[in-house]
């Protein structure tokens, strides 16, 4: 009787500690308020009057996601980091860029996230309204590494930082879209670079009748608003309540973009084929596409053999230049125990030499301009048939603008790119497209 | 003393230890599926985001979802007619193939072997594989251009889509019909058949009046786990559409995880519950169905 009574109460306690163990994981994660005093290096400083038989203080240990993958920029600059830092010790996870949003959306609505967040900057309008990332003004009083905010970031990319008045991300590298091209076919056949809409349609033609490969049409809102911004036209008004792209401007333009491909200049690049173009740029099939600083690391990466094929030029247009502004931002979320510790992390990755290291690493473009700046990342390229690729970037950058910072850019995105598809892929009415594409958005916009 | 125990004692004493293993799983279904039920049924009336309270706004979110949104019903069409496409062909594919395997094949372990890999092979994998065949230089368009016929755009033309996605999937999910209705078929007595022959009844007659009445509960147990499963399509749209295009093959679930990474959880939740009722009404209907014809 006693050893079963005791198997009983075993059992019971076993089962307890099973329901402690999976209830308190969801009741730790409140976290305590930040702490704006001292800097942690002042108090390990104060330390060595003690005994010396006291333990060393704890080091802080800051986690820091990285959506870099393989080519990060990141963990490079770990070492050096901490040796600078020998009271903050840095973690870093490794990601792909889809399942940090995945990642990110968990955490945030129920859990410990990490200390700083390589961050999507067309991410940053989802979390920006519910306040879930610090402001790091309070940590950078309008400077970074002692170099005011304006002087070390271009114009757009200071408001591509900015939600209201708080200062959100640190822009750490940035995309803004150029036109890519096959020089050597180019020149085989004695084309110019287009540098109108017309001239694009009219070189699209020659070499897709010489079976040389066409303009890559694609329904994503990065590549279609292109167009749209080159047209005068824009995605949303002014003051961000309603939709304005199935405005005459945007309507031109969707319906420019739309018939690249009837009239035999561009080609329309459907994802059953792959979610990259990269094998449409092996097999010949793309001769032109538009793509931001980021793709120059993807073409070395995916295909290396076509080194000395590709150069870079100012994206051909109707009315006037305009990109889309967007990039990867540093974040710390609002709800880290380190944002101290996070903040040195960020202006570690920001000085000048490990700026120049996104570039050498991730083939990216850096955001801060000293950087842009510097010979290292404007030597002549070879892959690019030693072009200074990076001053076309730069130039775009001047006229590029973010995606409009509203809660429901995502529904927003989602259904422009729908419509989009529907042109592209379903054959329907450009107007009428847009049309119920804008009386969709519309709904959103005045429900939020 | 130990005559004046109460019943509940007497019984924690003697079957104490029985209790103690109910309660794990009992206290799993509390922690992980009742209370996450009635928590979401609770943010279904609320505007939520995670991160700030949620505010109550009634049935705000359900009449949102039947009178202004669009693509919620474009996914309530797309979920039915993904289950009812896929619950045609699927069991009927499945019945064929056990009915032919019933016919004292050599190899049958072998063939029931075959058609039952895909069902072990994650869903991820079969979708991978399926995006490939469907390429545009694909298998499938290499088989059209070979017989002379233009390449269909499987997956990016938006009449084709959602078709394409439901033979991916019948492909993956008929073997473990097969293998059911292979184990019944195997069940039914010969001596129904040889019954049936000597009244001469001829072979269609004897599948209608013998096979098929065998099989009712097969069949209700077939369609009663494929619509269940059918409405919770999700790996497949993930893996080869992504809802596209033009949300041709948007679903309810796919819908409901898109508006979780766009941070709408209250939305999201309500989802969740028309999903929820709509595969209660059919469950009830079917057991109806079920209890009455028994």
């Amino acid at each position: 009787m006693p050893s079963k009574r005791i198997s009983l109460l075993w059992a019971l306690l076993i089962i307890f500690g099973l329901t402690l163990a999976a209830c308190g994981g969801a009741a730790t994660p409140t976290a305590a308020p930040a702490q704006p005093t001292a800097t942690p290096a002042t108090t390990s400083a104060a330390q060595p009057t003690e005994a010396p038989a006291q333990p060393k203080v704890e080091p802080t240990t800051i986690t820091v996601w990285d959506y870099y993958g393989e080519s990060s920029p990141i963990t490079p600059i770990v070492d050096a980091f901490e040796a600078a830092h020998p009271d903050i010790k840095v973690q870093v996870e490794s990601l792909d860029w889809d399942s940090t949003l995945e990642k990110l959306n968990v955490v945030m609505t129920g859990g410990t996230p990490p200390d700083v967040i390589t961050l999507d900057m067309t991410w940053l309008p989802t979390f920006a309204p519910l306040g879930a990332f610090a402001d790091l003004n309070q940590f950078a009083h309008g400077q970074l590494n002692g170099v005011p905010l304006e002087k070390a970031f271009s114009p757009g990319a200071l408001k591509a930082m900015q939600y209201n008045d708080q200062v959100l991300a640190m822009l750490y590298d940035f995309d803004v879209y150029a036109l890519y091209y096959r020089a050597d076919i180019f020149e085989e056949l004695g084309l110019d670079v287009p540098t109108t809409w017309d001239e694009l349609t009219a070189v699209g033609k020659k070499l897709g009748d010489a079976g040389k490969g066409q303009y890559a049409v694609m329904p994503d809102t990065f590549h279609a608003a292109q167009f749209i911004y080159e047209n005068g036209g824009s995605i949303l008004n002014a003051d961000n309540t309603a939709a304005t792209f199935n405005q005459p401007a945007g309507v031109e333009a969707v319906s420019y973009y739309a018939n690249l491909p009837k009239e035999g200049a561009g080609y329309v690049w459907s994802f059953e084929e792959g979610w990259e173009i990269t094998p449409g740029l092996k097999d010949g099939r793309i001769a032109m596409f538009s793509d931001g600083p980021y793709y120059m690391g993807i073409l070395k990466d995916a295909v290396p053999e076509m080194s000395g094929q590709w150069k870079v030029a100012v994206h051909p247009i109707s009315k006037q230049p305009g990109s889309y502004l967007g990039g990867t931002g540093l974040v710390i979320p609002a709800k880290s125990e380190h944002p101290e510790a996070a903040w040195q992390f960020i202006e570690f990755a920001l000085t000048k030499e490990n700026q120049i290291g996104v570039f050498e690493n991730a083939g990216a473009a850096p955001a801060l301009l000293e950087a842009l700046q510097s010979d290292a990342v404007n030597a002549p390229d070879p892959y690019f048939g030693g072009q200074r690729t990076l001053e076309v970037f730069l130039k775009a950058m001047d006229t590029a603008q973010p995606f409009p910072y509203v809660r429901a850019w995502n529904q927003i995105d989602e259904t422009f790119t729908a419509a989009m598809e529907e042109i592209l892929f379903g054959d329907a009415d450009v107007k009428e497209a847009l049309d119920n594409a804008a009386a969709t958005i519309d709904d959103v916009l005045s429900s939020q | 003393m130990i005559h004046h125990r109460s019943p509940l004692r007497r019984r924690l004493r003697q079957y104490g230890i029985g209790y103690a293993f109910v309660a794990v799983p009992v206290l799993a279904g509390v922690i992980f599926l009742l209370i996450p039920m009635i928590t979401t049924l609770g943010w279904s009336f609320t505007r939520f985001n995670g991160l700030q309270p949620p505010q109550f706004v009634g049935i705000d979110n359900y009449a949102r979802l039947f009178t202004h949104d669009r693509i919620f019903i474009k996914a309530l069409w797309n979920t039915f007619r993904f289950t009812i496409l896929g619950m045609l062909i699927g069991p009927t594919l499945g019945l064929l193939t056990a009915l032919m395997l019933n016919q004292k094949v050599r190899f049958q372990a072998f063939y029931r072997t075959a058609y039952f890999l895909p069902v072990m092979t994650s869903l991820v994998v079969v979708a991978t594989i399926w995006r490939m065949i469907y390429n545009k230089h694909g298998l499938l368009n290499l088989a059209l251009g070979a017989l002379g016929l233009e390449p269909i755009r499987w997956l990016s033309d938006p009449h084709w889509a959602l078709f394409s996605i439901v033979i991916a999937s019948v492909w993956q999910g008929f073997g473990f019909e097969t293998v059911i209705f292979l184990a019944a078929l195997q069940g039914i007595p010969a001596t129904l058949y040889e019954a049936a022959a000597l009244d001469g009844a001829n072979v269609w007659q004897r599948f209608w009046h013998v096979t098929l009445p065998a099989l009712r509960p097969v069949i209700l147990f077939i369609y009663i786990i494929g619509i269940i499963g059918s409405f919770q399509v999700f790996d497949q749209v993930f893996v080869m559409t992504s809802g596209g295009p033009a949300n041709s093959t948007i679903t309810l679930v796919y819908y409901l995880y898109s508006k979780f990474m766009d941070l709408r959880l209250g939305y999201a939740s309500a989802i969740a519950y028309v999903l929820f009722g709509i595969l209660m009404v059919f469950s009830y209907l079917q057991w109806r169905f079920f209890t009455e014809t028994d």
